[in-house]
């Protein structure tokens, strides 16, 4: 009879990979293959936190904008542009700024009675006036403003040529032009083409919404990275020594690491950083200390359990001091776990960093951080849907690609500990 | 025997804390063990085998505890050192070679640096270059090629693995090496080689080899004399012909005829009646005399000593050889 598992031999190189020669690389590719691993949550989140990594040291890459100074309207939408006084012209006469009437007498703008229009061409037109001066020219703009009573009545008065131009923001001129084919927007008052856009729109008080996105990256990766290694040298020496010495210096730590455990963490980091008051190194610590018993436990745990492994036995027995035998023959045992926590931490540490700050107990005010602008943003949720979504997504992203990091790391280093 | 005592263990005491009570594993045990001999000790699982040759090293870990006793080691009694003491002699001049090779190194340190590090714990001033020359040169001794030096465990073979473990113990110039089982995970080959290996580093190195096993046969081919432990107690202390062909004691008699024999022709295995007791409760007395033959009204009263029975150094523990009670045992009975 024919079996088809004949067929699917592997051919015979597939068989002689040697584990020792493999790199990492290689080994997350073939994830899959040989551990039944699925590689590619390795592949994006990597990608992911180098991502948010290059965020953080470069900030000014995805925004330029300062993240604390009003650069914009409030409540701007996304990706929308911002009113702007801009100048109606007649298509035979395109005018590109007002230092052409440099030295004419009084030209006549017309604007529309009440509208900002007027204030904003009269300061435009003292602002050239002073940059002649600088350029040691005595020549002066001067205007003789036309005010109309509708827009539409100054779009005739451009027209039948009773002022040179006109004056009015862009988002009001726009539905009219089209029935003013002998008209054209010539461009911004000041002169500079094309008006800022905020790709995430901006907040409350006029902040780019993406540019404190980004410069939270900072403090989020800041806030995860340090209060993970704060708990991890303070957690893993401790756990070592408790597990290896045991008697009265381990049931002490233990009893007051499983009594900080018993606490609802976050409740704790809350009392921790109420505390201390506002500060980003408050912040961590609150954070650190609420970790610490979760590295204890797990290098305790494994600890105890070495400590009874032969190797050891064999160690004391060739008269390896304890400080040794700790450092040698159980710790490199210890690590791959640590690694493992130590990701999935870093992801828990800033989802309780940006709590901390969602209910205004962890970082001062004027901090861009992504807590913060939850907290703020959710008074507008009904006007201004952007100030909450980005901040949210950015903190969901972050989390997830720790979290997938380390479960994928973990499946890769440690394929006994994955469930059939 | 007028030979040198190595190592003199006296009315030593380790017992095992348990919720129930404590396990007294070694109990009021003393043993003689000469200047570059080959000492078997055998006996049945539970015996107390294992435990004295950790106690000899001082390395019983909690629940046990030594209780009592001395342990005189080239004229200093182990048990009133201090612990850093102790560990400079641990190793240094007294090592152990384990049951299991598989387990016993550091999986995730080479061969050489279980060896340097070996030899750096004693020996602190030692360069790292000069410590690795020595355990190439020790290595190389014991049969296994310099390139290998710098690979891990798992690359080695287990006849390989427990070389190495005597590597460890010789590149320290240990005076006594206390062997626990240390071919019971080898197959019979390597068992063989191993064994052939002892001997020949038993020369070179004026070796006194203490051989904890449960496999008569290697003591038989080894040792220079038995001692047979039952129940914490030694039973039986006899060089090896003696040991084996002048038995002296019901317990160990009965423990020889209980292995396989191919000159006999016999298809039933012999079978000691009863099992070892239960030392939270030991048996008054004699501790073999619920299983014991011979066993007679002061065996449950009164504990024996170990005597010299026959005068040349062949000792037993057993009522049998007392004048309190005369009466020679049946070699057809037992």
């Amino acid at each position: 009879m024919h079996d088809p598992m004949l067929d699917e031999v592997p051919p015979e190189d597939q068989w002689q990979v040697d584990l020792g020669q493999v790199g990492l690389f290689r080994r997350v590719l073939n994830g899959r293959r040989w551990y039944g691993v699925d590689w590619w949550m390795v592949v994006i989140s990597s990608f992911m936190v180098a991502f948010f990594i290059l965020i953080a040291f470069f900030p000014t890459l995805i925004s330029s904008y300062d993240p604390l100074e009003q650069v914009g309207p409030r409540f701007l939408p996304p990706g929308d542009v911002p009113d702007e006084e801009v100048i109606v012209v007649r298509v035979d006469s395109p005018i590109d700024s007002l230092a052409e009437f440099a030295g004419e007498d009084r030209v006549p703008t017309g604007v529309v009675q009440g509208a900002p229009s007027s204030e904003d061409i009269r300061s435009e037109a003292d602002r050239v006036t002073d940059e002649l001066a600088a350029e040691g020219s005595d020549e002066r703009v001067r205007l003789k403003i036309v005010r109309y009573e509708t827009l539409d009545e100054m779009l005739v008065g451009v027209t039948d040529k009773e002022v040179e131009f006109g004056v009015a923001s862009s988002s009001e001129l726009a539905p009219l032009m089209g029935s003013y084919p002998e008209l054209e927007i010539s461009g911004p008052i000041s002169g500079e083409k094309g008006g800022k856009s905020f790709p995430l729109g901006t907040n409350q008080i006029g902040q780019d919404v993406l540019s404190r996105l980004a410069w939270g990256t900072r403090i989020a990766l800041i806030i995860g990275f340090t209060a993970s290694l704060f708990s991890l040298f303070i957690g893993v020496p401790l756990g070592l020594l408790a597990g290896y010495t045991g008697g009265k210096f381990d049931r002490f730590f233990t009893l007051i690491m499983d009594s900080l455990y018993a606490f609802p963490g976050l409740i704790l980091a809350i009392a921790i950083a109420a505390v201390l008051g506002p500060s980003i190194v408050n912040v961590i610590v609150a954070i650190a200390v609420l970790y610490i018993p979760t590295y204890y436990r797990i290098v305790r745990g494994q600890t105890l359990s070495t400590k009874e492994s032969l190797h050891v036995e064999a160690a004391v027995s060739i008269g390896a001091t304890k400080v040794s035998i700790m450092r040698r023959y159980i710790f490199p045992l210890v690590i791959p776990s640590v690694a493992i926590i130590f990701s999935v931490n870093i992801a828990d540490a800033i989802l309780t960093g940006a709590a901390l700050s969602f209910l205004g107990l962890g970082l001062p005010p004027t901090t861009p951080d992504w807590g913060i602008d939850l907290a703020r943003g959710q008074e507008f949720i009904q006007r201004a849907w952007w100030l909450i979504t980005f901040p949210g997504i950015a903190v969901m992203l972050i989390v997830l690609a720790f979290t997938m990091l380390g479960e994928g790391l973990m499946e890769i280093f440690n394929p006994k500990l994955r469930k059939q | 025997m007028t030979a040198e005592i190595l190592y003199s263990i006296r009315n030593l005491d380790v017992e095992y804390d348990t919720r129930i009570g404590g396990v007294r594993a070694v109990d009021d045990l003393s043993l003689d063990i000469y200047k570059g001999e080959i000492i078997g000790l055998v006996g049945e699982s539970g015996c107390g085998k294992s435990t004295l040759g950790k106690a000899m090293m001082r390395t019983i870990s909690s629940p046990g505890h030594i209780v009592g006793g001395e342990l005189w080691f080239e004229g200093v009694d182990l048990m009133t050192l201090s612990e850093k003491e102790m560990s400079s002699i641990r190793g240094n001049r007294v090592g152990m070679v384990f049951q299991d090779p598989m387990t016993s190194l550091n999986p995730l340190m080479k061969i050489s640096d279980h060896l340097t590090e070996a030899i750096r714990t004693h020996y602190p001033k030692m360069s790292e270059a000069a410590a690795r020359a020595r355990a190439v040169e020790m290595v190389k001794d014991l049969g296994i090629r310099e390139e290998r030096i710098d690979d891990y465990p798992h690359q080695f073979s287990g006849g390989m693995r427990q070389r190495i473990m005597i590597a460890l113990v010789l590149a320290l110039n240990a005076a006594l090496i206390i062997a626990d089982e240390p071919t019971t995970a080898l197959d019979v080959i390597v068992e063989a080689q191993f064994l052939d290996l002892l001997r020949d580093l038993r020369e070179e190195f004026e070796l006194t080899i203490l051989l904890i096993t449960h496999n008569i046969g290697v003591v038989a081919e080894l040792a220079d004399r038995v001692a047979v432990m039952y129940a914490g107690k030694v039973a039986e202390v006899a060089p090896v012909e003696p040991a084996f062909l002048d038995t002296k004691h019901p317990y160990s008699r009965g423990l020889l005829r209980s292995v396989p024999n191919i000159d006999v022709d016999n298809q039933e295995l012999y079978k000691m009646t009863g099992a070892p007791p239960n030392l939270i409760a030991p048996p008054s007395g004699c501790r073999f005399h619920p299983r014991c033959p011979y066993a007679v009204d002061l065996c449950t009263d009164d504990e024996p000593r170990l005597l010299d029975v026959s005068g040349d150094g062949h000792l037993a523990s057993c009522w049998i050889y007392s004048d309190a009670l005369h009466r020679p045992m049946d070699p057809e009975h037992v």
